[in-house]
């Protein structure tokens, strides 16, 4: 292992403050959806990390307790995303049933699969649970892994792979399988694939988009109270 | 002193939660239930929306930052990935695609019966 020097290591936190930064300011420039979506900043600076790392053998232990404040501040900041939450809540108090009742299905839907895949594939218990809560923004899946015994890590990486995929080809499946209704396609978009997909949705129409912000919040709550129930009965019934 | 009542309103509800869940000794994520605590006062209009903002809106802004430590943590598991990826694979593909079908089809389905109605 390349041992750096102690005190070059709490440079860890503003290089990533930085490096963020740097790419978002580089995301924000990307003209087509399909770059916005590739280019996404998060993933970026995450592979661009992990690549550093792994390519300088440096421990990731050392960068994950140098990095602690960061992931401190993790917990507040989910708590304040009650704010988005609220302030979608007031919008769509008209459709509020309806979309609450299909995020619900989409959620209990991609718990179901993820877990019969798991089933399906034998894999070990940490990584089923690492899929289980992965059609919701990134900080929620972390949260949710992290009580269920999965891999957290893992898990906001395969997130952010999903809301990619959704980003790049949603549209084309909702054109495939003749989907035309705005808030259909914003619903779901907002549900399967996060903020990604929602940036996408976006991009493609203005219904689309808020349709679709309006599922990633509900998503969000909903994943919260849904999956750290159904994936433990799951586990004590299916298997 | 608006970004002090922002952060304590935030920080209250986290440690209203933490003691929640200490005490019921449940295994439910202490901060998904403080944005619950924190949703609720909001609606009940027991907390303001701009008494939230100043402290909430900054941090939302940066928020991707915090979870970048953790989303590295992967390269730690990179022998189960090896191992794995046929199942990571079909999980990327086939969570996502039914989702977005089924959540789709749904609503076409409810909106068309409204529509009917």
């Amino acid at each position: 292992m390349t041992e750096l020097k102690p005190d070059i290591w709490w440079l860890c936190v503003p290089i990533i403050i930085a490096l963020f930064l740097l790419l978002r300011a580089f995301n924000v420039r990307m003209k087509s959806s399909a770059l916005k979506s590739i280019t996404n900043p998060v993933f970026l600076s995450i592979a661009v990390i992990a690549l550093l790392l792994i390519n300088l053998n440096l421990p990731y232990s050392k960068f994950a307790y140098h990095s602690q404040l960061l992931s401190w501040l993790l917990e507040p900041a989910i708590v304040a995303l009650a704010l988005p939450l609220y302030q979608q809540f007031i919008h769509v108090r008209k459709n509020l049933l309806l979309i609450l009742g299909t995020c619900s299905l989409g959620i209990v839907n991609a718990t179901f699969v993820a877990f019969l895949l798991s089933v399906f594939f034998k894999v070990p218990s940490e990584l089923s649970a690492s899929v289980a809560a992965l059609s919701v923004t990134t900080p929620i899946s972390l949260i949710v892994t992290d009580s269920l015994g999965g891999i957290s890590s893992l898990a906001a990486a395969m997130v952010i792979f999903i809301g990619l995929l959704g980003a790049l080809f949603g549209f084309m499946l909702f054109k495939l399988v003749k989907i035309g209704s705005h808030e259909s396609q914003g619903v779901a978009m907002g549900t399967a694939c996060h903020a990604i997909g929602t940036a996408a949705a976006l991009a493609e129409h203005p219904k689309i988009g808020a349709f679709s912000s309006v599922a990633m919040a509900l998503s969000a709550l909903l994943t919260a109270i849904i999956v750290p129930l159904l994936y433990p009965f799951l586990v004590n019934s299916l298997l | 002193m608006k970004y002090l009542l922002s952060s304590a309103i935030i920080l209250l509800c986290l440690a209203c939660a933490k003691l929640i869940m200490y005490y019921t000794g449940g295994s439910f994520p202490a901060p998904l239930l403080a944005m619950v605590i924190l949703l609720v006062l909001l609606l009940a209009g027991i907390v303001k929306e701009q008494h939230l903002k100043p402290c909430a809106s900054p941090i939302l802004n940066v928020m991707p930052i915090f979870f970048i430590p953790a989303g590295v943590g992967f390269i730690e598991h990179l022998n189960l990935i090896k191992s794995n990826w046929p199942f990571l694979m079909s999980v990327i593909f086939i969570v996502p695609a039914s989702t977005l079908l089924l959540v789709s089809s749904v609503m076409v389905f409810f909106k068309s019966r409204k529509n009917n109605d």
